[in-house]
């Protein structure tokens, strides 16, 4: 596919024109590799607190229960209440919502409107708890209310928008 | 953050409590374990990453990049800072072509450089448009619809990118009108 094509065609871009212009590579990306690890050491704590809430927010039956709280809600406004769950995770955990999409998917059949809606749904927002949490790690977090607010917004405009889309289109 | 985990957690925690306090140390354990497991292979994938763009950096090509999409950005984000431009470019490609392993890092050097210059209006926005799956292609989906055996496993990728769009719009306009430097 298209896609597969492009990765090794944009490292070859870049290398060869680095290497035109006679940039040391191995150094140059080793300086680059070696900033991951600082990186990471300060992004953990926050990713091992935010993957620790949505394991107990799924494990503990509360995402269970917010969904059916939210079910007469979701389908008064077209939101067909089987994707509930998997709008209450895809905040908190990349690799829980898309467990729970491909879960979807295998029950309901691909083709269903259930599973089109999760796919939209899915792709048109981010984990945005996550995103807050290491975006903004070791920063001043005053203030992140509204636009934690302003994200989560967007996303229940995407998943209604996108219900109706999958609908028309 | 601050507000949210707490709820969540000391709702969560009652709830089990209720139920099965026998779940509850072995979820945390659970997440954890996920944290540590994603972060080895956050750090595979920001090696990679960070790796290339030290050599796009230093190649000169970042820096045509950075003009290309310059004017539209500094426009959005309110700032003329070189260095938060060209990371906040770098990460709003990434995510376009669906590279997460490059986005991440680029927003990160991007917003933490925002909030040094004190630029938090920037940062917010460049958070918004992260938290809106911006991507040409949602390949991750079609790759799993075309694994559970969908007719079409693209013709979602249109509705999902004019939902993303939805979300991106609603984002800004709600964090927009915040002060411009504070």
């Amino acid at each position: 596919m298209s896609a597969a094509l492009l990765l090794p065609l944009l490292f070859l871009c870049v290398f060869a024109v680095a290497l035109f212009r006679r940039v040391k590579i191995y150094d140059c990306f080793v300086a680059g590799a070696k900033r991951a690890v600082p990186l990471l050491v300060s992004l953990f704590p926050y990713l091992a607190a935010v993957l620790m809430l949505a394991e107990l927010f799924e494990c503990s039956g509360l995402a269970a229960l917010a969904a059916r709280a939210l079910a007469p809600l979701l389908s008064a406004i077209g939101i067909p209440t089987e994707i509930a769950p998997l709008l209450l995770i895809k905040p908190f955990s990349g690799s829980g919502s898309l467990a729970l999409l491909s879960r979807i998917l295998s029950e309901y059949g691909a083709d269903s409107y259930i599973a089109r809606c999760a796919c939209v749904c899915y792709g048109a927002s981010d984990t945005v708890f996550y995103l807050s949490a290491i975006y903004f790690a070791g920063t001043q977090r005053k203030g992140l209310l509204l636009p934690v607010a302003a994200a989560l917004a967007g996303q229940f405009t995407a998943t209604v928008v996108g219900c109706l889309l999958c609908k028309w289109l | 953050m601050n507000a949210v985990f707490p709820v969540i957690f000391l709702a969560a925690a009652l709830l089990c409590l209720i139920r099965d306090p026998a779940l509850f140390l072995p979820a945390l354990l659970e997440g954890g374990q996920k944290a540590a497991v994603l972060s080895l292979s956050l750090l595979a994938s920001y090696c990679v990453w960070l790796g290339f763009f030290q050599v796009l950096e230093e190649s000169g090509l970042e820096r045509g990049l950075g003009r290309l999409m310059r004017r539209p950005l500094a426009r959005l984000l309110g700032t003329r800072d070189e260095k938060s431009l060209s990371a906040a470019a770098r990460n709003l490609t990434a995510n376009l072509l669906g590279l997460p392993g490059a986005s991440a890092p680029a927003a990160i050097e991007a917003t933490q450089r925002m909030m040094q210059t004190g630029n938090r209006r920037a940062a917010h926005l460049l958070f918004v448009l992260n938290c809106a799956g911006l991507q040409l292609l949602p390949t991750t989906v079609i790759a799993l619809r075309t694994a559970a055996g969908a007719a079409s496993p693209a013709d979602i990728a249109l509705p999902t990118l004019l939902s993303s769009l939805c979300c991106a719009a609603v984002g800004v306009l709600i964090v927009a009108p915040g002060a411009r430097k504070s």
